[in-house]
């Protein structure tokens, strides 16, 4: 455990190797990446294993001295990070390898895994951090790599413009945090969690500015997270390579926002309006999202939302007091939405690169491995019983229950419905029926490169969820919350009804997909013609990306030019002004260096004549 | 005992100095203004002797300066007349106005 | 201030310098401007010689008047001086250096103007050249030397300069 800090490290000598020789060893870059992500992996195991049954270790040193403030550096591994640190790495080693096969013969196959690399590094970084500061250097790193990630296709136009979004919209809910962290250390005096909750709980700081600070924190939390209103950039995100979409808009880098939540929970247990917040907000987004998911085409964009509708499960799961069932959710949501991911990728690499689920169909028959998989990631997010997203959801429900928010958790329970319909949708179109598509013959199924990690990921994806269960016991829980009574208890013990209801809404979403696009008994058009407005907002995502286009977007537009004119005209002149005051000097200066030796004295000479001029007629002997 | 007073002597050498630095700074030949130059040495070679034979301690010294003077004033004409020649065999000009080598 | 002869005398060969001076400043032909410069140069070794220097007074006959102004002559009939009465200098450059010489002339004049140093007996012009060779070669003899070296200096650093490279430049 003491070594923890060596797991971040090898995905940067990935990164850095890759980086110089990459051109090189072209596709051989795959190895390097998957080696080093390999052992970062089997050092993740190690330590999640130490870390059951050892105490929480930390290391950290003086990083900078101003006066008598000490900003520290260091590394810490508790409960929560060991276990992010086994799920980062794990669907990162299992993306490099998943990205071998899919990225086969692209161009820049070594960039990518360039890039890959400085994510994991950053990733993995990011959740051993023991402070704030340092957490958000690496909130910013993970920033910069989906960023680079999501423009890897540079030359479409799509794929720019979302890269771009996805910054600029992480970069609003990152100054939130940065604000709300320059808030807490100056109300602290320390970047560390461990002093800041310390400070929290001695009452030394106001519960107004507790609550502002966490809502601020949360904010960023928000923008990473794709909660609503900074939600529209992560189905955008899908521009990207399929794999970073996995890795990145699915498992890990989304999941930070929750992650940030979960590390300082305390700050925001400190705070009843905050808790309410994030509650509010997580499950608005969870129904809002699902919806939209509803009438999705592009089967990555209907993934996309819902790993929005899923994290807004886990925010309104942590808003709730449940921090157990946040951070579990927050697993096995890493492995099932994973696997679809790369499912998903599956397919489109099957059928050559169309996304479109209303150009798919009958792929059952010809993928005998991903359609299966595939099956099983569905029936997990839709919480079906025994797998791994039922027990996860059904600690979100109970712990919602027993949050006492009704409202909020009957807005779950429906968003639960819907995920399983939107998720079935997509299975039945994908899968059954006939293929809607041209070149049929042309469909096959992925390399093994790319069948291994989907299988790891399956395996998971069904046995995650034992960790944590009302019949076995919740060893998760217990040993999330062990020696911390703050975080509340192991497992929210809810009422049976909970668990029935949770399966009744999931069955039921699942046969209502079934019946409509499974069976066919029910039409297609019957949904989008009786509601046809309602269908038409949905496809629309609410109009939320043209309601910022024409509110947010053109306000900054109409400051943006004005301060343009400002600039162009004001402060352009007076730079002007001042440049060529003092080009003219130059100038004035190049002509004056004549190379003429005889002006050379003729000036200094007139010099003297003039100083002597002064000196007779103001004094000097004549006195 | 000289009837002549001492300021007589330096108001000489002060116009010879103000003609010798005249025109060095405006003559365009260059032998020409090494020829100033010289004369601004004699003049203040008038001062050596004149100040060599005036005053409270009159000495020799002064006139021993003014040899001194002659002769780095002669290596000196000798020096920029040969530094001149070479300038000359490059440029093919003696005008001082063209000689603007420290400009580049 | 009596009007004697040495008065006089000092009168005329001041004037002569200064009118030297002045034709070196207005000729048009170069060889004319240092014909002019030798009338200067002789005129300031009678003025040497007023002032009990006349060793001095030898010397810048045979330095100034002969050996300088010789040089300068092979130097003008080496370089070949055309078109020395254009001059290009700025007309106000000229004006405003004269004023300035002007200026500064009179700043010095009015220092020297009724300078009226103490005289006192001297014994100068008695055996001026023994004097002189016994100041040289007791207490001066250390630049004495060094001026012998610089002469040397002088001297092969001007054959150095104006040696001609072409025939360097040929060889190679």
């Amino acid at each position: 455990m003491e070594n923890a800090w060596l797991i971040p490290l090898f995905p940067l000598v990935s990164f850095v190797i890759l980086l110089l020789i990459g051109k090189q060893l072209k596709e051989r870059s795959a190895y390097v990446g998957i080696l080093a992500t390999f052992v970062s992996l089997v050092f993740s195991i190690v330590v999640l294993f130490q870390r059951f049954f050892e105490p929480t270790y930390s290391a950290k040193f003086n990083w900078l001295t101003i006066g008598d403030l000490h900003i520290t550096a260091g590394f810490e591994v508790n409960q929560l990070n060991a276990l992010m640190l086994f799920i980062v790495s794990l669907v990162s080693f299992l993306v490099h390898t998943y990205s071998k096969g899919y990225m086969h013969g692209d161009e820049r196959f070594s960039v990518f895994y360039v890039y890959l690399g400085l994510f994991t590094f950053a990733m993995l970084g990011l959740v051993i951090s023991p402070n704030l500061l340092q957490t958000y250097i690496f909130w910013e790193l993970v920033g910069l790599g989906s960023f680079l990630l999501i423009g890897f296709y540079f030359y479409k136009e799509e794929a720019k413009a979302a890269a771009k979004k996805a910054f600029i919209m992480t970069r609003i809910g990152d100054v939130g945090l940065f604000i709300g962290m320059i808030l807490l250390f100056w109300q602290t005096k320390s970047f560390e969690y461990s002093e800041i909750f310390k400070a929290v709980n001695a009452g030394q700081v106001s519960g107004t500015m507790i609550t502002l600070t966490a809502i601020l924190i949360f904010v960023g939390a928000v923008g990473k997270s794709g909660q609503f209103p900074l939600h529209s950039w992560l189905p955008d995100a899908m521009e990207g390579p399929t794999p970073v979409s996995a890795l990145i808009h699915a498992a890990t880098m989304v999941a930070a926002g929750v992650y940030l939540v979960a590390a300082l929970f305390p700050l925001f247990l400190a705070s009843k309006t905050a808790l309410l917040t994030i509650a509010i907000i997580g499950a608005f987004t969870a129904i809002f999202a699902a919806s939209i998911g509803l009438v999705q085409t592009d089967i990555k964009r209907v993934l996309a939302y819902s790993t929005v509708s899923q994290l807004g499960y886990m925010m309104f799961a942590l808003g709730s007091a449940g921090y157990v069932a946040g951070v579990f959710h927050l697993m096995t949501h890493a492995f099932f939405k994973a696997l679809l991911f790369l499912a998903a990728g599956s397919v489109i690499h099957a059928v050559g690169g169309n996304q479109d689920i209303e150009k798919m169909g009958g792929l059952w028959k010809k993928l005998k491995l991903t359609g299966p998989l595939f099956l099983i990631g569905t029936l997990a997010i839709s919480g079906v019983p025994l797998l791994s997203g039922f027990f996860s959801k059904d600690e979100i429900l109970a712990a919602a229950w027993e949050g006492g928010h009704p409202i909020l958790f009957l807005l779950a329970l429906i968003a639960a419905f819907f995920t399983a319909f939107y998720m079935f949708r997509l299975f039945f179109l994908v899968f059954t029926g006939e293929f809607r598509g041209k070149d049929e013959k042309h469909v096959h199924e992925s390399p093994g490169s790319m069948t291994f990690p989907m299988i790891v990921l399956g395996v998971l994806a069904i046995v995650g969820g034992y960790v944590n269960t009302p019949w076995f016991g919740s060893y998760l829980g217990d040993w999330l919350v062990q020696g911390n009574a703050k975080l509340g208890s192991g497992h929210a013990e809810g009422p049976v009804w909970i668990q029935l209801a949770a399966t009744l809404f999931s069955l039921g979403g699942s046969f209502f997909a079934w019946l409509i696009y499974g069976k066919r008994s029910v039409s297609r058009d019957w949904l989008s013609g009786k509601g046809g407005i309602l269908h038409t907002i949905l496809l629309n995502k609410y109009y939320i990306d043209e309601f910022y286009q024409m509110t947010i977007v053109a306000i900054s537009k109409g400051i943006s030019y004005l301060f343009r004119f400002i600039d162009v005209f004001l402060v352009e002149g007076l730079v002007k002004l001042v440049t060529s005051i003092i080009q003219g000097l130059g100038k004035l200066g190049a002509k004056l260096q004549s190379g003429q030796v005889q002006t050379y004295g003729a000036v200094a000479f007139l010099g003297l004549a003039v100083l002597v001029v002064i000196f007779a007629l103001t004094g000097g002997y004549l006195r | 005992m000289s009837s002549v007073p001492a300021s007589a002597f330096l108001a000489l050498a002060l116009i010879l100095f103000c003609i010798g630095l005249y025109g060095a700074l405006t003559k365009r030949n260059t032998v020409i203004v090494l020829i100033s130059i010289e004369l601004m040495l004699n003049a203040v070679n008038i001062n050596l002797v004149t100040f060599s034979k005036y005053g409270l301690n009159p000495s020799i010294t002064g006139q021993v300066f003014t040899l001194f003077a002659m002769a780095v004033g002669a290596a000196e004409a000798a020096v920029g007349l040969a530094i001149l020649m070479s300038v000359y065999r490059n440029k093919k000009t003696v005008h001082i106005d063209e000689m603007d080598e420290m400009k580049n | 201030m009596t009007f004697s002869g040495e008065f006089f005398a000092s009168m005329v060969l001041a004037l002569v310098a200064i009118i030297g001076g002045v034709l070196l400043l207005n000729l048009n032909k170069v060889v004319h401007m240092v014909v002019a410069l030798i009338f200067t140069f002789v005129s300031i070794a009678g003025i040497y010689i007023l002032l009990s220097a006349e060793f001095v007074a030898a010397v810048q006959v045979l330095i100034y008047s002969g050996a300088v102004t010789i040089i300068m002559l092979f130097g003008i009939m080496l370089t070949k001086p055309y078109d020395e009465s254009e001059e290009p200098t700025g007309k106000w450059r000229k004006i405003i250096l004269a004023i300035g010489i002007v200026g500064f002339a009179f700043a010095v004049y009015l220092g020297i103007y009724n300078f009226d140093i103490p005289q006192v007996q001297t014994v100068l012009h008695e055996n001026n050249t023994m004097q002189i060779g016994k100041a040289i070669y007791s207490k001066f003899i250390i630049p004495f030397e060094f001026v012998s070296v610089l002469l040397l200096v002088a001297l092969i650093g001007a054959i150095v300069l104006a040696k001609r490279e072409d025939k360097e430049g040929e060889k190679e």
